[in-house]
């Protein structure tokens, strides 16, 4: 009976030991970052760009290399995990899944430094929107090709079989029968990979550059500034106002951050109510 | 007369209400003693493979026209097995071999110009459990006829058309565009059938359409199929022998042959079902069907 209650007890404690372990350093990076970022808070942080008093630059170049982000790596990698879950076989297959395995383990400033090397060097694309976007895709696709391979796996097969059954060809399958229930896993997937690209830096230190202007949509030849870029950089500049201004750009990062995990959150939930309603 | 593929995408749809109520082909003189005289399917020493494990063995059957042709025999004799070979499901398991002939309306199905898509449209399938799509009662009959290119001021009267003919639409016209789901086991069954019908196949496979069923459900199915059996070709596995004796015209028993190569599914018998359950020629068939085996 006594040692019952002591495994338990200790059981409990462990559990808020584990708890305490994962809260205290997110809260406390929440508080820090908000706390210096303090005097810095105000409009002019979205009206003034890094020139100014402001990131409004840096928060339309992370946008637009988020945008890129989703076109590239979602496209390419919901393709690829469609691919692998509905299609391919035997080689093709695990050569795949060889790929995705060793991007997946690349650290990010490897990808980075590999992307500066071909396209800022070697393509002469110089610090670009297109080297910024697709180092990043390639660091985020094992994820998008992860997550929509393990969504459409989800999928019951009696799906395929009535859509076999009818004489349905493979492209309609797919699109019109498994996609739709797989939806929301593959949505959520693809926020989790523009979180990553959001809190990334590595991958852009050698690709994007920085700027002081707002970013264009043109992809070669001109630097952009992002979020990352001026949390590294202000924060090694001398000064209250730049220590402030580096806490900001922390303070709008995980703002983002947040509002990308809410939005997963509403996706997954979104998800579980289709599974549900799928078993009979 | 398998049409080629590209006749096939371009064969016009019949107009869709009211339902046609003649067979498209005149239903054949019928004498007991010739066997079925004008086959559907003519399956010649067909041999299947799940790889190396070879699931039947040496098959050989007619399959008559406006007929419902029971399969009966014990569980994992390959009657599944079969069946799916008649609309090459079969295709889509890898490592997955046929041997032997069949022929379908005399053209043979597994022949190099015949793409398993245009036979699924002419073969339609019923499962097991029901399958419906995670869509609205109305999506899930008029998508693929969508997608075979019947025009959008047709599908309407085609959905109609196809939920009268099982037996459903007086149960969901109110709520076409509620989710499939929201109905009972026996009318999602049924809705799988308006599925297939929408697709106007000639022949419908049934493997073990009412294993999941209630008894009531289960009757409905099969008045239903005795009402189908005018316009299609009609092909059920069941294990209930009662319903094989209540509902077909033929009944094939299939059995599991155990010897030192293993266990590999054959067919014992095929004929008129009033004399396979009473008369029946082999001994395996009569134990069976009296209960003292399987
Ligand atoms: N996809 C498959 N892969 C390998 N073996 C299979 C597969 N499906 C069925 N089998 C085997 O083939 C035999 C016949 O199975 P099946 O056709 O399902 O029988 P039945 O429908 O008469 O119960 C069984 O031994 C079964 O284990
Ligand atoms: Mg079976």
């Amino acid at each position: 009976m006594t040692a019952r209650r002591i495994r338990n007890a200790a059981f409990w404690s462990a559990c808020t030991l584990a708890f305490l372990c994962v809260a205290a350093p997110a809260l406390s990076v929440l508080i820090s970052v908000f706390h210096q970022a303090l005097p810095a808070l105000g409009w002019s942080l979205l009206l003034k760009r890094t020139n100014g008093i402001g990131i409004q630059n840096a928060i339309l170049g992370t946008l637009v290399m988020l945008l890129g982000v989703l076109i590239l790596a979602g496209g390419v990698g919901v393709a690829a995990g469609i691919y692998l879950a509905e299609f391919a076989t035997g080689r093709h297959e695990r050569l795949l899944r060889f790929f995705s395995e060793i991007l997946a383990g690349m650290p990010a400033i490897v990808i980075g430094y590999i992307g500066y090397i071909t396209m800022v060097v070697q393509f002469h694309w110089g610090f670009s929107l297109a080297a910024a976007v697709i180092s990043l895709s390639i660091l985020v696709l094992p994820y998008v090709v992860k997550t929509t391979e393990v969504a459409l796996r989800q999928v019951p097969t009696f799906l395929r079989e009535a859509s076999a059954g009818l004489g349905l060809d493979s492209t309609t399958t797919v699109w019109r029968i498994l996609i739709p229930p797989a939806l929301p896993g593959i949505v959520s997937g693809l926020i989790v990979a523009l979180a990553i690209s959001t809190g990334e830096l590595a991958p852009l230190l050698f690709t994007a550059g920085f700027s002081d202007q707002n970013p264009s949509l043109a992809l070669v030849h001109h630097q952009v500034p992002y979020l990352t870029g001026v949390i590294f950089t202000d924060l090694a500049l001398p000064g209250a106002r730049a220590h402030a201004t580096s806490a900001a750009a922390g303070a709008v990062t995980l703002i983002l951050l947040i509002i990308l995990i809410a939005v997963g959150r509403l996706v997954s939930r979104g998800a579980r109510r289709a599974t549900a309603r799928m078993t009979i | 007369m398998i049409d080629t593929p590209a006749q096939v995408e371009s064969r016009p749809t019949a107009p869709s209400v009211p339902a046609p109520e003649v067979p498209r082909q005149p239903r054949p003189e019928r004498h007991p003693e010739e066997g079925t005289p004008d086959p559907v399917f003519r399956v010649k020493d067909l041999s299947f493979y799940y790889g190396p494990h070879q699931a039947l063995r040496d098959v050989s059957i007619d399959i008559g026209a406006h007929e419902i042709t029971a399969f009966i025999g014990p569980s994992g004799c390959g009657k599944t097995t079969f069946i799916r070979c008649l609309n090459r499901m079969n295709d889509l398991i890898p490592g997955a071999r046929v041997e032997g002939e069949i022929d379908f309306e005399g053209r043979p199905l597994y022949g190099a110009d015949i793409r398993a898509i245009d036979i699924r449209r002419r073969i339609g399938m019923v499962f097991q459990k029901p399958n419906p799509f995670p869509k609205s009662i109305y999506d899930n009959i008029a998508l693929t006829p969508r997608r075979n290119g019947v025009k959008k001021s047709e599908l309407d009267g085609l959905v109609e058309e196809s939920l009268r003919r099982a037996s459903l639409w007086d149960e969901v016209k109110d709520k076409l565009q509620q989710s499939a789901f929201s109905l009972s086991g026996g009318q999602q069954q049924r809705l799988c059938i308006a599925r297939a019908i929408a697709v106007r196949p000639d022949v419908i496979l049934m493997d073990e359409p009412c294993s999941a069923l209630d008894p009531v459900a289960t009757f409905r199915i099969e008045e239903l199929m005795a009402e189908l059996k005018g316009d299609y070709t009609i092909v059920i596995v069941t294990h209930n022998m009662q319903q094989a004796a209540r509902v077909s015209d033929r009944t094939a028993f299939f059995t599991v042959d155990v010897s030192d190569q293993g266990r590999v599914g054959v067919l014992v018998e095929i004929g008129e079902t009033s004399n396979i359950f009473t008369s029946p020629e082999d001994q395996r068939t009569e134990d069976y069907i009296t209960g003292r085996f399987g």
